[in-house]
Order: C-alpha cells, then sequence, then structure tokens
C-alpha cells in the first residue's frame, strides 16, 4: 500500500516537472516574441527604415509559435489517450 | 504494455546499459580538450582579439569560417531525415536519429562562434536592448534559433518510443527515462498523436534549414564587396551545407558502425545510397562554383578579379585547387565508378568532401577581406594557436555530444526498425502496386 | 542642418603625412608596436594611401590622404546589428563606443576599408599618455572606430555659435587634419550651403569621388587634373 502512495508521489512529481519543462518553452517562445516586438519599436522609434527584415521576424514569431504549439499538442494527446487501467505509470 | 525488446534489437540498447572503460577514457580526453579551448578563450576575452592573426583588412578569420563550417553540417540532419521520411524512403530507418542528433549538436556549436568572435562578449545583450532586425546578423540569430528549436523538438518527438522503452527496461537513471517518455504506452491513439505531430514537424522543418543558411550567405552577398555580393550565395550556401551535411553525417554513420558493431543496421546499401546522394550534391555544387567563377571571370571587373586571381592562382591557390580536388574530383571518382563504389570508397569521399567544403568557407571568407578595393597594405592572414585551439575545442564539443547521446538514448531508431520490419514491407507493396495498371478483370 | 563634407586637392597635397599625425594626436589614437603595425594592426583614422606607378627610374608616387567618407547612404550602418553605428542628421557617420559589440561586420561591409578594430586595449607610450585629448573619449579593447570629421570640434563650434546667439559658420569648425595641412589641401565645411568653400569645390571639374559607383554617396570629395583610376 505505501509503495502504490510512493509511486504516485514520484508521479506526481514527473508530472509536475513535465509541466515545468514546458511552461519554461512557452516563456522562451513569448520573451523571443516580445524580444522581435521591442525591436520593431525600436527602429521606427529611431526612423531606421524597417524594409523587409521586418517582415522576415515577424514571419519567425508564428514558427516558434507553431513549433511550442506541435509539442505541447504531443505532450496533451500523449497523456490523454493513455490506458486508464495503466494510470499508475506515467 | 509496451511489449518487451526483442533480442535482434537488443544490440542498440547495449551501449545504454553497459559502460565500458573505453567511454569514461574518451570522455576525459575530450573534457580536457575542451578545457584548454575553454582556456584560450578566456585568454581572449582578456587579453584581446589581438591574440588572434586577425588584422585590417582581414577582420573576419576563423570563428567565421568555422561559424558557417558547422553551421552547414547541421543541414544533414533535420534536411536529410526530414526529407527522407518525406518521401517515404524507406532506407532512411536505421539513419534519421544519427542525423537529427548531429543537427542539434553541430547547431549549438556553430551558433556559438559568432559570440567567440566577438570583441565585446560582454555587451552580447546589447543585442537584446537594442538590436536591428535590419542587419543580417540578426536575421541570422532568429533563423538559427527557429532552427536549433525545430530541430530539437524533431529529434525529441521520435524519440519518445525509444524513451518508453527504456523506461520499461527500469534502464537507470529511471527517472530520466520517466520525466521524458510523456506516458506514451503504444496505444493507436498515441500513435496517431505523434505520427501528426511528425508530420507537421517535417514539412516545416524543411524551409527552416533553407532560410538558416541563406540567411548565413546574406550576411556576405548583403555587403559590396567583391567576391561576396553575388546573387548565387543563397542557393550556394544551401547545397554546400547539404553537401557537407551529408559527408558528415556518413562519417557519423561509419564511426558508430565500427564502435557498437552496427554492421546489421548500417548495412552496405544505406551507404551506397547516401554516397549516390553525395554524389549529387558534388555535382550540383561543382555546376554552383563553375557558374560563379566564369561570370565573374567573364565580366572581369577590375575588383572581382583581383579576388578571383588570389583564389586561383595567388597566395589562396593551394588551397582553392585542393578544394576542387576534395570537392568534385575524388567524390566523382569514387562514388561513379562501379570498382571504387563500396564503403571504403565512400569513407574516401566523405573525409575529402568535409576537408573540402572547410576550405571552401574558408576561400569565401578571408580572400574577399584580403583584397579590399582601396589599396591597403597587408592582407595576410595567419591564424595562431588561439584559433586551432578553439576550433579543435569544437570539434571535440562535436565529438562528446554524440558520446553522451549515445550513452543515454539509443543512437538508432528502434521503434522505426520495428515499424520497418513489421508494417512497411506490406505498405510499400501495397503503395507500389497502385503505381502500376489495374489487373484486367477478364 | 549642415551637411558636413569634405574636399582635399590632390594637386596641393605632398604626401608629408602632416594630417595623419594630426589626426592621431587629436584623436587619441592608441600606439602599436611595429610588429602588430607589420600585421595589419595600426589604427589610422586619416590614412595616406600610397600608390606608386613603374619601374625606377620612372616611379610614380601618388599620395591620397584618406579619412571616412561619411558616406550618405552608407554600408556600414546598414549592417550593425546593435545601433552602434549610425548617420546622423548633419551627416557625420558615428560610433556609439560604449554600445558596439566588437563583430567587426561594418569593418567587413566598408569598401573603403576606413574602420578600425582596437585589437588589444589601446596604449600610448608614457610621454603621449599625458597629452590626451580631454574632448576624445578613449576607446576600450574591442571596439570599432574611426575618423568623426572630428565632430567634437563640431559640438564646440556649435555650442560657441549658440552662446553668441549666431548661426554656425564655416570656419567656425576645421578638423584636425585640415588645420595642420601646410599647403592647405584640405577643406571642410558644409556641402548644402552653396557659398561654402566646399560646396563650390565639390562642383568643380576636377571633382571626383572613391567608388562613385557604388552608391554610398561619400562626402569627400578629391580634386585632381589627371584622371585617377579609383
Amino acid at each position: 500500500m505505501a509503495r502504490k502512495a510512493s509511486k504516485k508521489r514520484i508521479n506526481d512529481v514527473i508530472f509536475v516537472a513535465q509541466i515545468i519543462s514546458l511552461s519554461m518553452l512557452w516563456m522562451f517562445v513569448i520573451s523571443l516574441s516580445l524580444w522581435i516586438f521591442h525591436l520593431l519599436f525600436l527602429s521606427i522609434k529611431l526612423n531606421d527604415v524597417p524594409g523587409a527584415s521586418v517582415g522576415i521576424s515577424l514571419v519567425a514569431i508564428p514558427v516558434f509559435w507553431t513549433l511550442v504549439g506541435v509539442l505541447t499538442y504531443v505532450f496533451v494527446g500523449l497523456r490523454r489517450n493513455r490506458i486508464s487501467s495503466n494510470h499508475g505509470k506515467s | 504494455m509496451y511489449r518487451d525488446l526483442q533480442e535482434e534489437d537488443a544490440l542498440l540498447i547495449r551501449p545504454i546499459e553497459q559502460t565500458g572503460r573505453g567511454f569514461y577514457v574518451s570522455v576525459a580526453v575530450l573534457l580536457a580538450i575542451i578545457m584548454a579551448a575553454g582556456l584560450l578563450f578566456v585568454r581572449q576575452v582578456y587579453f584581446g582579439l589581438g591574440v588572434t592573426g586577425m588584422n585590417e583588412p582581414v577582420s573576419w578569420g576563423f570563428y567565421i569560417v568555422n561559424f558557417v563550417f558547422f553551421i552547414g553540417i547541421s543541414h544533414a540532419g533535420t534536411l536529410i531525415s526530414a526529407i527522407l521520411r518525406l518521401s517515404k524512403a524507406e532506407w532512411r530507418r536505421p539513419i534519421t536519429r544519427m542525423a537529427e542528433v548531429i543537427t542539434a549538436i553541430v547547431l549549438a556549436i556553430g551558433g556559438l562562434h559568432p559570440i567567440i568572435d566577438l570583441g565585446r562578449p560582454d555587451r552580447l545583450l546589447n543585442i537584446f536592448t537594442s538590436g536591428r532586425l535590419q542587419s543580417p546578423l540578426l536575421w541570422d540569430v532568429t533563423s538559427i534559433t527557429a532552427y536549433f528549436t525545430a530541430s530539437t523538438i524533431y529529434l525529441y518527438v521520435p524519440m519518445i518510443p525509444d524513451i518508453a522503452i527504456l523506461r520499461d527496461r527500469d534502464t537507470r537513471p529511471h527517472w530520466l527515462y520517466k520525466f521524458l517518455a510523456w506516458g506514451w504506452q503504444g496505444t493507436e491513439k498515441q500513435h496517431k498523436v505523434l505520427e501528426r505531430a511528425i508530420s507537421i514537424l517535417m514539412v516545416m522543418v524543411i524551409p527552416i534549414a533553407i532560410s538558416v543558411h541563406t540567411v548565413i550567405s546574406y550576411i556576405f552577398s548583403m555587403t559590396l564587396q567583391p567576391g561576396w555580393h553575388s546573387t548565387i550565395f543563397g542557393p550556394y550556401f544551401v547545397v554546400g551545407a547539404i553537401f557537407s551535411g551529408i559527408a558528415a553525417l556518413i562519417l557519423v554513420m561509419l564511426a558508430f558502425r565500427k564502435i557498437f558493431h552496427l554492421e546489421g543496421y548500417l548495412k552496405e546499401v544505406h551507404f551506397l545510397y547516401l554516397g549516390r546522394l553525395l554524389l549529387i550534391m558534388s555535382l550540383l555544387w561543382f555546376y554552383f562554383t563553375f557558374s560563379e567563377y566564369l561570370t565573374g571571370f567573364f565580366g572581369h571587373e577590375p575588383y572581382e578579379m583581383k579576388v578571383f586571381f588570389y583564389k586561383f592562382a595567388g597566395p589562396y591557390a593551394v588551397f582553392f585547387w585542393g578544394m576542387i580536388l576534395c570537392n568534385f574530383v575524388v567524390p566523382v571518382v569514387f562514388l561513379s565508378f562501379k570498382g571504387l563504389r563500396n564503403i571504403t570508397g565512400v569513407l574516401v569521399a566523405s573525409t575529402t568532401v568535409v576537408i573540402g567544403m572547410w576550405l571552401e568557407r574558408l576561400i569565401i571568407v578571408v580572400p574577399s577581406l584580403s583584397n579590399p578595393r582601396l589599396s591597403v597594405p597587408g592582407g595576410l592572414y595567419i591564424p595562431t594557436v588561439t584559433e586551432w585551439g578553439l576550433f579543435i575545442g569544437a570539434v571535440a564539443v562535436f565529438v562528446l555530444g554524440f558520446l553522451l547521446f549515445s550513452k543515454f538514448f539509443p543512437i538508432i531508431s528502434i521503434w522505426e526498425i520495428r515499424e520497418g520490419r513489421e508494417t512497411s514491407v506490406t505498405e510499400v507493396s501495397e503503395r507500389v502496386k497502385k503505381y502500376l495498371p489495374e489487373a484486367s478483370t477478364t | 542642418m549642415p551637411r558636413w563634407g569634405m574636399v582635399i586637392d590632390l594637386d596641393k597635397c605632398t604626401g608629408c603625412g602632416a594630417c595623419v599625425t594630426a589626426c592621431k594626436q587629436e584623436n587619441n589614437i592608441p600606439q602599436v608596436s611595429p610588429e602588430e603595425a607589420e600585421q595589419g594592426r595600426a589604427i589610422s583614422w586619416m590614412d595616406l594611401v600610397v600608390e606608386t606607378e613603374g619601374e625606377f627610374p620612372d616611379v610614380k608616387v601618388r599620395y591620397m590622404p584618406r579619412p571616412c567618407m561619411h558616406c550618405d547612404n552608407p554600408p556600414c550602418t546598414k549592417v550593425c546589428p546593435v545601433h552602434a553605428t549610425y548617420h546622423s542628421e548633419d551627416g557625420i557617420v558615428a560610433q556609439i563606443y560604449p554600445r558596439c559589440i566588437g563583430c567587426r561586420y561594418c569593418m567587413a561591409a566598408c569598401p573603403y576599408t576606413v574602420k578600425y578594430f582596437n585589437w588589444y586595449e589601446p596604449e600610448w607610450p608614457e610621454s603621449m599618455e599625458k597629452a590626451h585629448n580631454p574632448d576624445v573619449s578613449l576607446r576600450p579593447a574591442g571596439v570599432v572606430e574611426k575618423c568623426t570629421f572630428c565632430s567634437h570640434r563640431i559640438q564646440k563650434g556649435s555650442e560657441q555659435a549658440k552662446a553668441e546667439g549666431r548661426d554656425l559658420r564655416d570656419d567656425d569648425v576645421i578638423p584636425a587634419c585640415a588645420e595642420s595641412c601646410p599647403t592647405d589641401a584640405i577643406y571642410f565645411g558644409d556641402l548644402d550651403n552653396p557659398n561654402s568653400v566646399v560646396a563650390r569645390l565639390a562642383r568643380s571639374e576636377r571633382a571626383f569621388r572613391l567608388q562613385e559607383d557604388l552608391g554610398t554617396e561619400p562626402k569627400v570629395y578629391y580634386l585632381s587634373e589627371e584622371e585617377r583610376d579609383v
């Protein structure tokens, strides 16, 4: 009985760690997008001609979001489609 | 409940579960080399970039050459594994994992090189506070970050089933595999999720990879310098990258085949097919090179010609013709003729291509700087111990990265091999039947 | 807003090198050892480009003082990743030393090779250490520097004019190289002022600019009777 409880504890800790690692990736992507917007506003403020380079960067932001989105989809999809009888194994 | 590993694939798990003395010795040696390189770098930061061989006008040297070289090799991985997956080439199965690992490691190494090259690495954060997106260098930062993120995810997601195998075998460290396996059980629905994700990724990764090396070429082609300001640079660099990438992949495969006795998985046919791709890339590379130099020569612009003759007949002639030998003559000879077209031939060709492509990067970066438009005395670039040391250190990081990866994860994708054995044979024969005309019913 | 430019009369230039020395003194330019200079590490914001033609005894030597061209369409500012080099409103291509990360992309992009790098921490002989110009900041190791058209003198002149409640005149400002030239071969002024010396001379028949076909729009004009192949 105690072994099953400690096993559940470990699984919970691992689950939390997985959520944290995924959130860190989300934070990375969000801060990257914020950085690009910061540079965009800076270039407008300094009258530095934006041009095609801005377009390139604006393509980059959706790319990052899609990548993180796919990874999150995998995480959620894998968790959701487990056989519930093996709920102990994480 | 995920199935137990059959005996036949146990060979792929053995390097993870059994650590020989050779592993520890290699890691120790590599760490020593890397630490020495680290010390050289610290010395460079302390004294200044004067410890290198760079000068006026050759203000870029080894670090930028290696930057382009290492990022170029990254195309091995993701591009090959993505393209082979996309085109449903069944022979890719034992190759994809190694290819994807090359990309991840080499992007990290390459991405660090511009930082090593900075005069003021302590001011790196200025890129975040006052960066200019208009500069090709920042396009580079963005695209390399995108590629690194994409290729790491593209390495990790197809690795999940293999991690689950290790988790179920209670391989140590158990917590690591449990953490990374994300609850994989091999159910049909989970397979669907994984396949859908992989198909999105493999399509996304290709334009990202192409953009990376194109953008690197823009660093040079967006300037006005003779020898650099060429419209061909974008495609030229991508072709060169795929070329050097395949060669590096072959060398890595041969190394692991030898060390882990993977002759059963990495068979001659795999090397011959990759050798065929290498041959095609060699011809394509030569075509681009020929176009580039013929155009320059035919126009006969004085400054272009200065750079041209510097490469063809001047101080860089030995590197230039060495490059042609390594990138074109040797690969074509060893990969075309039946007698020479075997694993040894592929090994020779890949080695010369890796060397030749490094020479190509050198030939792109230095001669244009050595021959500025206004006559400036000097222009000779002789790399110093610091630059050689950091080069060797970078290669050591590459090797160490692979060693560590192969210690914790299978270097060949177990579940994809298994999928190949079980379902692909029937799937492929169904597919081929569809291409052929229907059997008549009469 | 003035558009500062320079005219250098090559028919008056004797190649004495006073401009080079004056610039080094004025702008606290560090000195390097002979070995370093041999390697190409010497810094000369104003440089004397020497071209020799022919064999002895029919040798022809040409001297061309070469400051920064202060292009109106500068290739160097386009590529800087951190706004450390920029084109100011009065036409000066300026450097922000504290921001430069030393990537040397601007050096690679400049078609005139006017940008210099501090490969080591700057050093001067002891006697020169005491003779620094307080108006010009000292640069640390690892940053790029180049001719600034003595913008500190321009600033001083503007402040002087403002204090006296009048407009800035051409003769309020003279860079160190122009000031030191014994034959008065270097002129400096506002190219947008049709009455200024530089504007007049820039329109002369003898005037040409370096690498004009690149479209960089350099603001240093050279005057020469004979055809120059640049």
